[in-house]
């Protein structure tokens, strides 16, 4: 029986409760029409992520060429194998079976544990970077789960370490979600990385929720673009000596180059790295070694490397005094291995004196006294403007190497700004030598010399996609032509290179020579004799410098060498020569 | 769409009736749609199958074959054999819910399955039915002055709480909410006081902490968390149901087409031919193929409404009506959860689902509900008589 009560209630009540449903119901259709519709295009994206994965195709490196087509960087096809932790049945155990398949060190095995540690699951870790083909053969038909065999592209330098600065290297970049895929990581690598590179490419496989590829969507899907080549202005074999040459003096930088077009042909900071050997097993002790090295292999001392210039400079106090006037070629100074200014006494590197000496056997002998008394007749702020003009004090080389140094010019306004306190005629005079403030790289150098013999300031260049730019020094030409003459008496009999002189087919070299001081000298030491060179350790003995060029005549090469702590700079005139024969040889 | 004259122009006013006769006086529309959903599961369960009759849909139609058989056995036999026995099977069930908590079989975290030999049964589908049929029998012979005592609420509520005890011990959230849900409706229906349910829903939401932090297990919290925050834990806990959202968000308005649902097909989805068989319909049909399935959900519950309303028994009424709100709770506790409204709990898609307990349990519900509709015209008047 149902009461009347019972059915107004029921009705009233079962009618609130389906309209409740009702309403829920609808609110379903709400969260519908959300998904579905509203947010269709986002879970439709989603569901694509889901199910294609999307395999980069690293394209083939582009070349880098030098002259007459040799190969300084190419791929080259090696084999890879590299595990993936995800796939493997049991970790240890087959990384036990590679550790003896392959012959691993504790080194290799330490860094796989490392990266096992540090990467996620699914990426891969190389084992080997250049496997045979045998080994390759050998391993793929055991078809271990997990250990998986690539073909693919390795960075080769054929030449080791040859302009190892100039060329650069190749790194995974930082984060890199790409297995095995690098980019410029310094030098010509870096800075043209974008025409090496070549474009990606992609294949887009279809898998299921296993990861198991169950397709191929091909319209997704473009091949790799391979890199374009890179010519350089390098010469191989000029490269090879003047890496020959310096490597005899340990440590320091050199450049060849063309005064006219500013083309490097040579270039090096020694020691350097090879390059060929990363990324590769062998490498890995090698790299520490790099590492731990006093000798800065990794720093490329052409640019970073600042250095006093010692006598180098002399050739712009010269030219600073020829353009103002304020010295003639034949006006004399007698030398007599000292000279009292002021409180303090300066003393010429000839401790016996030159006697009397005009300019060009000022530069001939590399007089320091006449040096000393003329600056203060030119003046701080004519010579600093030579400097300038002559390209000291400013970038060389632009857009190459982000740590390439200026140097330092020093002037009144740099002295007021930088250690405050004002110029004194001391600071002339020492100045004059290129030593005190005096600060410039081995390029800077180079165009200098260029700029001084040639009366063109080049900027260099390493690629022949870049323009030639060349300004016009504005130098007068007979200053030019006594300032050679003194540039060339220095490889003459009795100059201060003269064991280098150079004379290939009737074309000569001049240069000049320098030496300069890492340490102070203390007047204690003077009084009881300064120690040799060779008494010294390494990092406190003098670094030597010479810059050259040839032909004497019409000059069109310049060289300029660093050793550093070579002790003098005759060792470097040598082999600044030899550079300078093989250019003369190679007949541009 | 679902306008259907239910008033028969036979009336029966006695349970002496042939079976032709009881059969002839089942409701067809509402057998029309059970079948309707039905078919749709089999088609839907092809799919999940990856276009395979063996793997589903075979042996979910051997466990419709039977249900079919529970069903008209029901429907067609008297309605005091139920009403008579209605403590008797909740008795049972309630044991088997009691055995599955010291004996039975533990899956995904929590024990749900009793295993009988043959095949594994889970008792909570069945603690539903025996006790929406027994609460319609205890209430079925009040008059409105008793229903307004508040003392006899007291072994209803004894009859609802010593199973939910055990079930949410289980642990299962889904049937202890359907359970709470069922009580809360048959309570509401037969008149209780209405500023009771005021009282339990302030309740409720002052005990939420308490629960949360002494009666849950860590998998529930992180369940709800998950349910909250899905992409917290995208790759873990949040997957089921971020890839659920993908899959059904990615159908659009008709789908990617039968068997070429990318993330169902692919074994994105877990549980697809179970708890998450809807988003596989929201995958590959899209709007519209969902919206004509919650359709037939909607139109079973609204039906159910309707044939309550015109039973002349209070035990047929309260039972029809509880069933309806058993029914409506499954399907919109597993749709939410499918589309990211509810947590996940287990809850499967009515007659839709591939699997045997809910199934039998529902079609049981079915008879049931069409054995008070064949007795519809029926009144009882003292127990059991």
């Amino acid at each position: 029986m149902i009461d009347s009560y019972q059915k107004m209630t029921f009705d009233r009540r079962a009618a609130m409760m389906i309209g409740g449903a009702g309403v829920l119901t609808s609110i379903l259709v709400l969260q519908m029409l959300n998904l579905q519709v509203f947010n269709k295009r986002k879970y439709r994206r989603l569901s694509q992520n889901n199910i294609y994965r999307v395999r980069v195709e690293i394209p083939r490196r582009g070349i880098i060429y030098a002259r007459g087509g040799v190969e300084l960087a190419r791929d080259e096809q090696v084999y890879r194998l590299y595990i993936v932790p995800k796939d493997m049945v049991d970790f240890k155990s087959t990384l036990d079976f590679l550790e003896k398949s392959l012959g691993l060190n504790d080194r290799n095995i330490s860094r796989i544990m490392k990266m096992r540690r540090k990467q996620r699951d699914f990426q891969p870790i190389l084992i080997r970077g250049k496997l045979n083909w045998q080994k390759m053969a050998e391993l793929s038909a055991l078809n271990i789960p997990g250990v998986h065999i690539e073909q693919g592209y390795a960075r080769r330098y054929p030449f080791g370490a040859m302009a190892a600065h100039t060329i650069g290297y190749l790194a995974e970049p930082k984060d890199s979600v790409i297995p095995f895929f690098k980019t410029g990581k310094s030098g010509l690598e870096r800075m043209y990385d974008g025409v090496l590179m070549g474009k990606t490419g992609q294949t887009v496989n279809i898998s299921n929720a296993e990861g198991k590829i169950i397709g191929e969507d091909l319209d997704q899907g473009f091949p790799a673009m391979p890199g374009g080549a890179l010519q350089t202005t390098i010469i191989a074999p000029v490269q090879e000596k003047l890496e020959q040459e310096l490597s005899k003096l340990q440590a320091g930088c050199g450049i060849a180059m063309d005064a006219e077009t500013g083309d490097i042909f040579a270039i090096t900071s020694l020691p350097g790295f090879n390059a060929d050997l990363f990324g590769f097993e062998e490498g890995e002790d090698y790299i520490d070694e790099l590492a731990s090295n006093p000798m800065k292999p990794f720093m490329n001392k052409v640019l970073d490397g600042l250095y006093p210039p010692g006598s180098v400079f002399k050739i712009v106090v010269a030219l600073a005094g020829l353009e103002n006037g304020t010295i003639k070629p034949a006006d004399k100074i007698t030398c007599r291995g000292e000279w009292k200014y002021g409180n303090h006494m300066y003393h010429c590197w000839e401790k016996r004196g030159h006697g009397p000496v005009d300019l060009v056997g000022a530069i001939k002998h590399s007089c320091d006294i006449y040096f000393y008394q003329m600056s203060l007749k030119i003046g701080i702020d004519a010579i600093a403007a030579m400097a300038k003009r002559l390209g000291l004090g400013g970038r060389a080389f632009d857009n190459y190497d982000e740590s390439e140094k200026t140097g330092i010019v020093p002037s009144r306004e740099w002295k007021e700004a930088n250690i405050g306190v004002p110029w004194v005629h001391g600071d002339t005079v020492i100045t004059a030598i290129g030593q005190g403030f005096m600060l410039a790289n081995c390029m800077q150098l180079a165009v200098m010399l260029g700029a001084a013999v040639t009366n063109y300031r080049v900027k260099p260049r390493l690629t022949h996609d870049k323009e030639i730019v060349r300004e016009h020094a504005g130098l007068a030409p007979q200053n030019i032509a006594e300032v050679s003459r003194g540039l060339l008496a220095v490889l003459e009999k009795g100059g201060t290179a003269s064991g280098s002189y150079l004379n290939v087919g009737g074309k000569t070299m001049g240069g000049k020579t320098g030496t300069s001081q890492v340490r102070r000298i203390s007047l204690e030491e003077r009084a009881s004799g300064i120690r040799k060179d060779s008494e010294l350790p390494w990092e406190l003995r003098n670094h030597g410098l010479f810059v050259g060029f040839a032909p004497a005549d019409n000059p069109k090469y310049v060289v300029a060498l660093v050793a550093e702590h070579a002790g003098g700079s005759a060792m470097v005139a040598r082999a600044a020569s030899a550079v300078m024969r093989e250019l003369l040889n190679a007949g541009l | 769409m679902l306008d259907y004259k239910i008033m028969s122009k036979r009336t029966a006013r006695s349970e002496n009736m042939s079976l032709a006769e009881r059969f002839s006086r089942m409701s067809f529309p509402l057998m029309a749609l059970v079948g309707a959903i039905l078919i749709y599961s089999a088609i839907m369960l092809y799919s999940a199958g990856g276009g395979s009759w063996s793997l589903y849909v075979f042996p979910q139609l051997l466990k419709i074959l039977f249900g079919a058989a529970v069903f008209f056995a029901v429907a067609m036999t008297n309605i005091k054999f139920w009403i008579k026995f209605a403590y008797f099977y909740y008795s049972i069930a309630l044991i088997l819910v009691m055995m599955v908590f010291f004996v039975g079989h533990t899956g995904m975290g929590a024990q749900r399955w009793l295993n009988l030999g043959l095949f594994t049964i889970q008792p909570s589908e069945f603690i539903k039915m025996a006790m929406i049929v027994v609460l319609a029998r205890y209430f079925a012979w009040y008059n409105s002055g008793q229903i307004s005592q508040a003392k006899n609420y007291i072994i209803p509520a004894i009859l609802f709480l010593v199973p939910f005890v055990f079930i949410v011990a289980q642990p299962d959230l889904g049937t202890g909410l359907t359970l709470m849900l069922i009580i809360a409706g048959m309570f509401f229906i037969v008149g209780a006081n209405r500023n009771w349910f005021v009282f339990g829903a302030i309740l409720a939401i002052l005990m939420a902490p308490v629960v949360w932090h002494t009666m849950m297990h860590d998998y529930q919290r992180a369940r709800i968390i998950t349910f909250i925050k899905p992409e917290y834990d995208v790759k873990g806990r949040g997957y089921q149901i971020t890839q659920a959202k993908i899959a059904f968000g990615s159908g659009g308005w008709t789908g990617k087409g039968y068997i070429q649902g990318t993330q169902g097909q692919n074994q994105f989805l877990p549980e697809k031919q179970t708890d998450f068989i809807w988003t596989m319909v929201g995958e590959e049909l899209g709007f519209w193929g969902a919206l004509a399935l919650l359709g037939l959900f909607f139109g079973i519950a609204v039906m159910l409404y309707k044939m309550s309303k015109l039973c002349r028994s209070r035990y047929a009424q309260l039972m029809i009506f509880g069933f309806g709100v058993n029914w409506f709770s499954y399907y919109f506790i597993n749709i939410g959860m499918n589309m990211g409204l509810l947590p996940t709990v287990g809850v499967p898609l009515p007659l839709f689902s591939f699997g045997g307990s809910a199934l039998l349990s529902l079609m049981f519900g079915f008879g049931l509900v069409q054995n008070c509709w064949v007795h519809r015209d029926l009144q009882l008047s003292a127990k059991g008589g």
